[in-house]
């Protein structure tokens, strides 16, 4: 009940908050942004208190609510939860208030319209990390998107229609495919039990012959890779993370990506592991080419959201050779570096959007000699770039370390030229703060207002924490692989 | 062994049977009341009045005998020539939805006229009536009487305000294309009656063994022209050159009535026949449905594209959601027929709802123009910046445009959740990925409309563009109520196909 709670909770507040936005109560004026700011900090402390309290032992799925909900399909309402989605989940909590303050002072139009399609992402991304019917797995993959397309369009950049629209188009068209491959299982389900079934445990008992496996894991492959993204899927995301408005673009790259990965990992492997084993050979190239492609594109471009925007495709290459490397320190390795992925992109995309509102552009050749007048950004600057590229010390490295070590097992030349990235993003990460925050200084900028200090700071503290003691997050036990 | 005596005659009209045929019986019964209050007095609101109380009628007569078990199971069959089961009724249902959405949206549209319409209510009524027969008939002769009751009264229909501009031009196409369309198909019916000698669709034609083999291709060649005749009426590709330029050319209530209660009929008995015939048996006219299903996806999609004109958008779009809609005819076998009908209806009641609500509102910016002095059709870029003026209005308007693209949350992703099981199950792959393909590409007309409706009003464009307190309270609670039964359908659905089941 309090995991349905939270979600529609989310979209509640987010109603909420639209409709009493500007407008005083009780001689109170309320404001979109502290609705949405204290519901969130509410909920999330909800979810930590549901998961502390609930005394289950999360290294399965734990189900918390199963009801009928279109029963002439046998359609369940089912969540659950086990480690990995809880990690997401709370990376998906503090991203959004991340999300919050980034919007707090750009967003000025529409606010409570804004917020609202804010919450309702966050309210549809729970949703997928913890829905085990997978009809309602992916009527929340498409229900988040709806809002975030809707965040680009309005709050966007200059050329926001058309990135909105290659968004959704890529999204939507891959994710139907995804939609064939559920329908063609709960069609397998039934022709091998005599009901059809939606239910992702069920499906974990359903023996398929491999050859209809293949075709199968390659509809969810695909709708995955297109979100994670991985080459040659990719061309939807650095259009729609420059367009995006800086909370966009941190909802993005720190929490969509990973539904990707989510995906990934859950149904891609857990549903087909004969079939994505036979396929991890094509995956692990794909991953070594979106490493090196990410990196490569990243160093050409001008515009900082971009460079970061191809920077995730580098880094997201990194989660899925681990993924498809089968064994557990590969595994634990993609989940480290994707909450550390998530952190990092997170408050790159914010130092961009701070710059931003700074000196209303993203081009690396309008900055420049930032240090001098913002030694405190210029300093956060650095050590985010240095996570990008992965310095000891900070979450990034761990992450990718362990996905080198997992995949080399497996893959070792491929490991060899996926290694070579680390050194690209190296190069770009350098490029980025060198043209940002020194040479010439070009124009007075002010440094880092409280609320400003305070993002930076707990995403650094975050990537500090993590670096230095992982152990928080390695506790993610694969049932299946140990 | 001739197969006419494998058919018991039906002659007795018993009490069930009239029971059951009530609702097109009061139906027909109420435009002889029409005529005679024509006669009686011509006044515009009393028709008004008495044509929607006379579909409200038909509607609940229909709802409450589909409610009730006489209906369940086989159907009723009433003489050969009729048969309903409740499916028929369900889409009877629909027709009477969308015929009195279109008798209420019409007050506004012929306000603008000086003459008294009455004729204009009764050939409404008609083409309901027409449509009624069509999902009702079991029998070529009287699918073809439907057919051109429904043809002739829309003839008249489509160019009724005479004096504008395309009412003519729109009026002949379609009076000359229904008249090709209903050739090939007698031409077609006369063909599969030289084969099987009957004309009830009962008659199991893919059954007929005992003819020679250069009968067989008569038959084929029949059931093509048959099919191509509906296929006209569905403005299914490569029979669609005559629906954007009738959609637009037509008074745009009646472009509504055209791509619901027309279309829905037609492929009603198209359903009808193709089921009870085991043609999804006949592998000619798959192939040719699937070819037919292919092209109206793409064509209509790609021709959508570039559409400024929402009449002509919307007859593109509706190619294309009549492509998807075949799939239905490829069942793998006979258990599936019931859940063919199912995902059928429900694909229907959300296509309609989706059209009735954007007409809803299409005919409110069509009087606003008229009212700026302003006669000519509504353009994607009048609803520019809708959601910040119009909320309401605007809310529905995406929610239909969402429906239309099948995202969930609305009832036109259910509906092609349906869709897809369906091709699924008859692991029709071609047609997966037209639809897969199709709906990508009507995603890039789709999503541009929503923007326009969100996109942030100019400096220049008056503020008299979207006036507060056009709409007075009636309307906006039909919308209201029309925004929540989408919503409702959409996550609910089983509330709605309990009905099928």
């Amino acid at each position: 009940m309090m995991l349905t709670f939270i979600i529609f909770g989310l979209l509640l507040s987010g109603s909420i908050a639209w409709v009493t936005d500007n407008k005083v109560f009780a001689g109170i004026k309320f404001q979109a942004k502290w609705v949405s700011l204290l519901s969130v900090l509410a909920l999330g402390s909800c979810f930590l208190l549901l998961v502390y309290f609930s005394n289950q032992n999360f290294q399965q799925l734990q189900l918390f609510e199963r009801v009928s909900w279109i029963s002439s399909l046998n359609i369940d309402y089912a969540l659950a939860l086990d480690t990995l989605s809880i990690t997401l989940i709370v990376l998906t909590f503090i991203l959004a208030v991340v999300c919050i303050l980034v919007s707090w002072e750009e967003i000025q139009e529409k606010s409570g319209f804004y917020y609202f399609n804010l919450l309702a992402t966050f309210s549809g991304v729970i949703g997928v990390f913890s829905a085990v019917d997978m009809f309602l797995f992916f009527f929340f993959w498409e229900v988040m998107l709806i809002p975030m397309t809707a965040i680009i369009a309005i709050w966007g950049h200059e050329n926001r229609y058309f990135a909105a629209i290659k968004f959704f188009i890529f999204t939507q068209v891959s994710s139907l495919l995804m939609l064939v491959a559920i329908i063609a299982m709960a069609y397998i389900h039934q022709q091998q039990t005599g009901v059809m079934s939606f239910y992702y445990q069920d499906w974990l008992m359903l023996d398929i012959k491999i050859g209809v496996a293949q075709y199968l894991m390659l509809g969810f492959f695909i709708a995955f890779a297109v979100k994670l993204p991985s080459v040659p899927f990719h061309s939807w995301l650095p259009d729609a993370h420059t367009q995006a408005p800086t909370a966009g673009s941190v909802l993005l790259a720190g929490i969509l990506l990973k539904t990707g990965a989510y995906g990934l990992i859950r149904f891609v492997i857990f549903l087909f592991p004969q079939a994505s084993e036979n396929f991890a050979p094509i995956a692990a190239t794909l991953a070594v080419i979106s490493i090196l492609y990410g990196a490569k594109m990243a160093f050409a471009q001008s515009d900082f959201k971009r460079l970061v925007a191809y920077s995730s495709i580098s880094h997201m290459g990194f989660v899925m050779l681990a993924i498809f490397s089968f064994n557990e320190i590969a595994y634990q390795g993609a989940i480290v570096t994707m909450v550390a992925h998530g952190l990092s992109s997170a408050a790159l995309f914010s130092l961009a959007g701070m710059i931003y509102q700074r000196i209303h552009s993203r081009n690396l050749n309008d900055m420049g000699g930032f240090w001098q007048s913002a030694p405190r950004m210029g300093g956060f600057g650095l050590a985010f770039a240095a996570a990008a590229f992965g310095l000891p010390g900070l979450a990034n490295f761990v992450g990718e370390f362990l996905s080198l070590v997992g995949a080399f097992q497996v893959f070792p030349i491929m490991v060899v030229f996926a290694s070579l990235g680390l050194i690209g993003s190296a190069i770009y990460g350098m490029l980025l703060f060198q043209k940002t925050f020194q040479g010439v200084p070009l124009k007075q900028v002010q440094d880092l207002s409280v609320r400003e200090f305070f993002i930076c700071g707990s995403l650094l503290g975050l990537l500090v924490v993590l670096g230095f003691y992982p152990n928080i997050i390695l506790g993610y036990a694969f049932g299946v692989f140990a | 062994m001739n197969p006419v005596e494998n058919i018991v005659e039906v002659t007795v009209f018993t009490a069930e049977m009239f029971v059951v045929l009530s609702p097109i019986l009061f139906l027909s019964f109420g435009i002889v009341l029409a005529l005679l209050l024509i006669a009686w007095q011509r006044s515009q609101k009393m028709i008004a009045v008495f044509s929607q109380v006379i579909l409200v009628f038909t509607l609940l007569l229909s709802i409450h005998l589909l409610s009730g078990n006489i209906l369940s199971g086989e159907g009723v069959q009433i003489t050969t020539l009729l048969k309903v089961d409740q499916f028929s009724y369900l889409s009877l249902s629909l027709l009477c939805l969308s015929a009195l959405a279109v008798v209420s949206l019409s007050g506004q549209a012929l306000k603008s006229q000086i003459e008294v319409h009455d004729e204009y209510y009764l050939l409404i009524l008609l083409v309901t009536l027409g449509a009624a027969i069509l999902v009702a008939s079991d029998h070529f002769a009287s699918m073809f009487l439907g057919f051109e009751l429904l043809s002739i009264s829309l003839v008249g229909l489509v160019g009724y305000f005479r004096e504008h501009k395309y009412a003519v031009e729109a009026g002949f196409k379609y009076l000359i294309l229904s008249a090709t369309a209903s050739s090939f198909m007698l031409l077609g019916i006369a063909f599969i009656y030289s084969q099987t000698g009957n004309l009830s669709f009962a008659v199991n034609s893919a059954a007929m063994s005992w003819s020679p083999v250069p009968l067989q291709l008569f038959n084929s060649v029949g059931i093509l022209l048959f099919f191509s005749g509906i296929a006209f009426k569905l403005s299914l590709a490569p029979f669609h050159f005559w629906a954007p330029d009738v959609y637009e050319g037509a008074p745009t209530p009646i472009t509504l009535l055209m791509a619901t209660v027309s279309k829905v009929a037609m492929f009603t008995v198209l359903i009808k026949c193709c089921f009870s015939q085991g043609y999804y048996n006949n592998e000619y006219f798959i192939d040719v449905i699937i070819i037919v299903a292919l092209l109206s996806m793409f064509v209509g999609n790609t021709l959508a594209l570039k559409q400024q004109n929402i009449k002509r958008l919307i007859a593109y779009s509706s190619i294309a959601h009549f492509g998807y809609l075949l799939i239905i005819l490829l069942i793998s076998s006979e258990q599936s027929i019931d859940f063919a009908w199912q995902s059928a209806l429900f694909y229907l009641s959300a296509y309609i709802l989706a059209n009735i609500s954007i007409f809803t509102i299409v005919l409110a910016y069509e009087k606003q123009l008229s009212q700026n002095g302003q006669e000519r059709d509504v353009r994607i870029d009048d609803w520019q910046s809708m959601f910040w003026h119009r909320r309401t209005e605007a809310v529905l308007l995406v929610v239909s445009i969402l429906s239309l693209a099948g995202i969930p949350l609305t009832m036109g992703f259910i509906g092609k959740f349906y869709l897809l099981n369906q091709a699924v199950i008859s692991q029709s792959w071609w047609l997966v990925s037209g639809l897969v393909i199709g709906s990508g590409i009507g995603l890039a007309y789709y999503l541009p409309i929503i923007f326009t409706v969100f996109k942030p009003s100019e400096k220049n464009m008056l503020k008299s563009h979207h006036p507060k307190g056009v709409l007075v309270a009636r309307p906006r609670i039909f919308i209201t109520l029309l925004i929540i039964i989408s919503f409702y359908l959409g996550v609910f659905p089983d509330s709605f196909s309990q009905y099928i089941m």
